[in-house]
């Protein structure tokens, strides 16, 4: 998980967790317990695999629109944040986090990781 | 202005819409049809009503079994593309359920193109107050 360490250190970062697309592997690091993080990874990877779906149903009904293959996708809620680009998440403060910034330095730190596996 | 000529005014906007809760799409702006039409917008907003009662059901869990706060309600759901990145909303719904409204307004969603996408721009649109009737 080589961007850990520089997402922690960026403000408002909780914490940081990257679970693979196939079986329930997953490792992390922060202000979460393990079980959470577990649980979290689940979720994430949930959401990720209907993501690709539902990019994969796009592509079919019109080939090259812009969204296939998805990279990520973020839930704002009124105090925390989860951002997930491929397979990382990132658990955020919004009170000192910049979303902007977080996303697009994933966005760019995890541009050659592909979906092959998913 | 509406909401959703504002939301076009953001940087890279391509779309913005409004949609049922059931996904239904409402009412759009379209500024480049050749790349996102009515039909890609209709499928888009069922696939959007749909992700946000996932992510509201698991903040909803999450909260429930982390005693963590501050996830629900979701206030944006956001899908990362890989050309574009659509951000889309139901938060000022939360106002009429705390009025007693049983009638709630669509959802909004807009697409942004991710080079110029300004998340935090759009969220601060979407999440504007609005007097409830």
């Amino acid at each position: 998980m080589g961007i850990a360490s520089d997402l922690l250190a960026k403000p408002g970062v909780i914490a940081v967790g990257e679970y693979a697309y196939r079986g329930d592997r997953f490792s992390y690091r922060g202000a979460l317990t393990e079980e959470y993080a577990r649980m979290a990874s689940i979720m994430c990877r949930a959401t990720t695999m209907g993501a690709n779906m539902e990019g994969a149903m796009f592509e079919a009904l019109r080939s090259g629109s812009g969204l296939h293959p998805p990279r990520g996708w973020v839930v704002h809620g009124p105090a925390h944040t989860v951002c997930v680009i491929a397979n990382t998440f990132c658990l955020l403060d919004n009170t000192r986090a910049s979303i902007n910034d977080i996303v697009k330095f994933m966005y760019k730190a995890l541009a050659n990781v592909t979906p092959d596996m998913i | 202005m509406t909401k959703l000529d504002e939301l076009m005014k953001l940087p890279g906007a391509m779309a913005a819409f409004e949609f049922r809760g059931s996904g239904e799409l409402l009412e759009q702006r379209i500024a480049y049809p050749d790349r996102i039409d009515e039909s890609i917008l209709d499928l888009l907003a069922h696939m959007c009503a749909a992700n946000m009662s996932i992510a509201t059901m698991q903040a909803r869990g999450w909260e429930k079994v982390t005693t963590m706060t501050g996830f629900y309600p979701v206030q944006e759901f956001t899908l990362i593309g890989f050309d574009w990145s659509v951000v889309v909303s139901g938060l000022h719904r939360e106002q009429y359920k705390q009025a007693g409204k049983f009638s709630l307004p669509p959802f909004m969603g807009v697409v942004m193109a991710n080079e110029k996408a300004d998340y935090e721009a759009a969220f601060a649109i979407l999440e504007q107050q609005e007097p409830v009737p």
